[in-house]
């Protein structure tokens, strides 16, 4: 009986993993696939010149740059807000005290909520105080959508760090700001990657937040307070149009998203293994 | 070095929760020797210590009311500068508990917290700290490395030096040897007797053996208050309270 048990246990786990690995790669394979006779370096290093959509010369690089610096500056932006929230409630207030508790509440609240709405809402406040479409409008937006990700990831970490480290500090005569910089920060180091990368990733695929707050540009992204392309949009764009050749583009720019995040997470696991190193278990 | 004056626990009480656990203490620590505060498991040996440098204020919901004198400076007082009275205070836990850095770094830290050193101090201060706890033979190939990759008992001596880095005058000790092997506790105990002579030391133990090889001062306590505190000789071969015997007999478990 245990044995059968046992079995079935297995075969659940196996399948599990199998499905996990056809989906990743079925996904993989289908765009590269698609997208393979678009794909090329013309394409990765040229913009959308006049009539890209219609089949015409040109390349994404304005999506490229645009979706890596508005990733980028928006995960810049959140682990800001997210550092001084996570550490004000596991190191300055009890990390189990009804006040961190109803912190993380909200987050996971705020985590559950659609990035759409976040978009919907960062378009009213710009309707309001008269900001057009702006790659700063969209950083930010983008920002508090990934916000949530970014605070719990960290919090998660932090939280698991044992309380006999926070006072050692106090012990030797640490302030809470030593303790948080010089102690926990070294501590959580792989945690906070996780929750960098994650985050990042999350940024570079989120299309709704930027569809309103930063709109779409075929030039390359020059200032903060223009608009500008992101790469999630540009493959809806050419996926949308009803070209064949136009459609295999939006595949290829797919495949060129879908490396990115790949080429970051194999960077990150790689930093992860040298900021371990002096990890207290 | 170490206290001027006897450290003085006035009408100590500590309460987590509305659960008091230390009732009414009193107690005087002489300045000088090894003081061993003894007891069985959950009478409050280790919230007592935590009060000396009041880190027992990062629990939640303590409450602590009384006053202690070090150096004639009441240190429950919320005026206390904190981080000099700690700085005082050497604190060596149970676990030993290394920081997420090298062995070097894990010695300068508290000192680097307080002075501003260059690096040819800090390695100093290094050197001579973990001879004093007689590790430097054992490490001084691999000062880098991380100190997770010590052995528990060079762990404990590390931490050691790292509380002696920051020149206290007063070490606690809550049961350091207990997490460690016999061997590793023989040195801890020969570091500690050789410390004496400089620092006051308060150690927690429930080892009665313990107590007899490092003791000058013993203070028993049972569930909450000192029931017999004085010298060694005295609290060994001729104990007054009826709670103090049964304990030395071995009647009151701990
Ligand atoms: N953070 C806390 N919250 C609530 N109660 C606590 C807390 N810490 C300790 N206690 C309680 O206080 C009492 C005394 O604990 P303490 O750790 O001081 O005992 P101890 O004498 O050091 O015991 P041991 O020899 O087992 O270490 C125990 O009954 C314990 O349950
Ligand atoms: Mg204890």
């Amino acid at each position: 009986m245990k044995k059968i048990e046992e079995s079935i246990f297995k075969f659940l786990m196996v399948s599990s993993l199998v499905l996990l690995i056809m989906a990743l790669l079925s996904i993989t394979i289908a765009v590269f696939v698609k997208g393979y006779n678009a794909l090329s370096l013309k394409m990765i290093f040229t913009t959308p010149k006049g009539g890209y959509y219609l089949g015409k010369e040109g390349g994404i690089l304005n999506a490229i740059l645009g979706s890596i610096i508005i990733a980028l500056s928006a995960t810049i932006l959140s682990f800001i807000y997210s550092f001084f929230i996570v550490f004000y409630i596991n190191v300055y207030r009890y990390s189990k005290s009804n006040f961190s508790k109803s912190v993380r509440f909200l987050l996971d609240l705020l985590w559950g909520i659609p990035s759409i709405v976040y978009g919907a809402f960062g378009f009213a406040i710009m309707l309001i105080f008269k900001i057009p479409a702006s790659m700063i409008a969209g950083i930010i937006t983008l920002s508090f959508v990934i916000l949530p990700i970014m605070a719990r990831t960290m919090d998660e970490t932090l939280r698991m760090i044992p309380f006999e480290l926070k006072q050692v500090g106090f012990s030797l005569g640490a302030t809470r700001l030593e303790i948080s910089y010089k102690i926990m920060l070294r501590q959580s180091l792989p945690g906070i990657l996780t929750a960098i990368l994650l985050s990042f990733g999350r940024g570079l695929g989120d299309a709704a937040s930027v569809l309103m707050t930063c709109s779409f540009s075929d030039s390359l992204p020059t200032s903060l307070l223009k608009p500008v392309a992101t790469l999630p949009l540009s493959v809806f764009f050419q996926l949308s149009t009803p070209f064949k050749e136009v459609q295999e583009r939006g595949y290829a720019s797919a495949f060129v998203l879908t490396f990115l995040m790949l080429f970051v997470s194999l960077i990150a696991r790689l930093c992860t293994k040298s900021l371990s190193k002096n990890v207290v278990k | 070095m170490g206290a001027k004056c006897p450290i003085e626990v006035n009408n100590l009480k500590v309460s987590y929760k509305k659960e008091e656990i230390l009732k009414d203490m009193n107690l005087t620590i002489p300045e000088k020797g090894i003081t061993v505060i003894l007891g069985p498991s959950g009478c409050g040996k280790s919230t007592l210590l935590k009060c000396f440098n009041r880190i027992i204020e990062l629990e939640e919901d303590v409450k602590v009311e009384g006053e202690i004198f070090v150096d004639k400076e009441d240190i429950l007082h919320p005026k206390t500068d904190l981080i000099a009275l700690r700085k005082k205070m050497g604190l060596l836990l149970q676990k030993p508990q290394v920081l997420p850095m090298s062995i070097y770094d894990n010695v300068a830290f508290g000192a680097k917290l307080h002075k501003k050193m260059k690096k040819n101090e800090l390695d100093e201060l290094v050197e001579r700290e973990l001879k004093k706890v007689n590790l430097w033979d054992e490490v001084k190939e691999r000062l880098n490395s991380s100190a997770q990759s010590l052995s528990i008992g060079q762990q404990q001596r590390l931490c050691l030096a790292r509380g002696l880095a920051v020149e206290p005058e007063i070490i606690l000790g809550d049961e350091p040897t207990s997490a460690l092997d016999p061997l590793s506790a023989e040195i801890i105990e020969k570091l500690f007797l050789s410390l004496k002579e400089n620092y006051t030391i308060i150690l927690v133990t429930h080892i009665l053996r313990q107590a007899k090889r490092l003791a000058d001062y013993v203070a028993f306590i049972y569930l909450g208050e000192v029931v017999e505190c004085g010298k060694k000789e005295e609290f060994f071969n001729n104990p007054k309270d009826e709670r103090t015997k049964r304990y030395l007999s071995g009647i009151i478990a701990g």
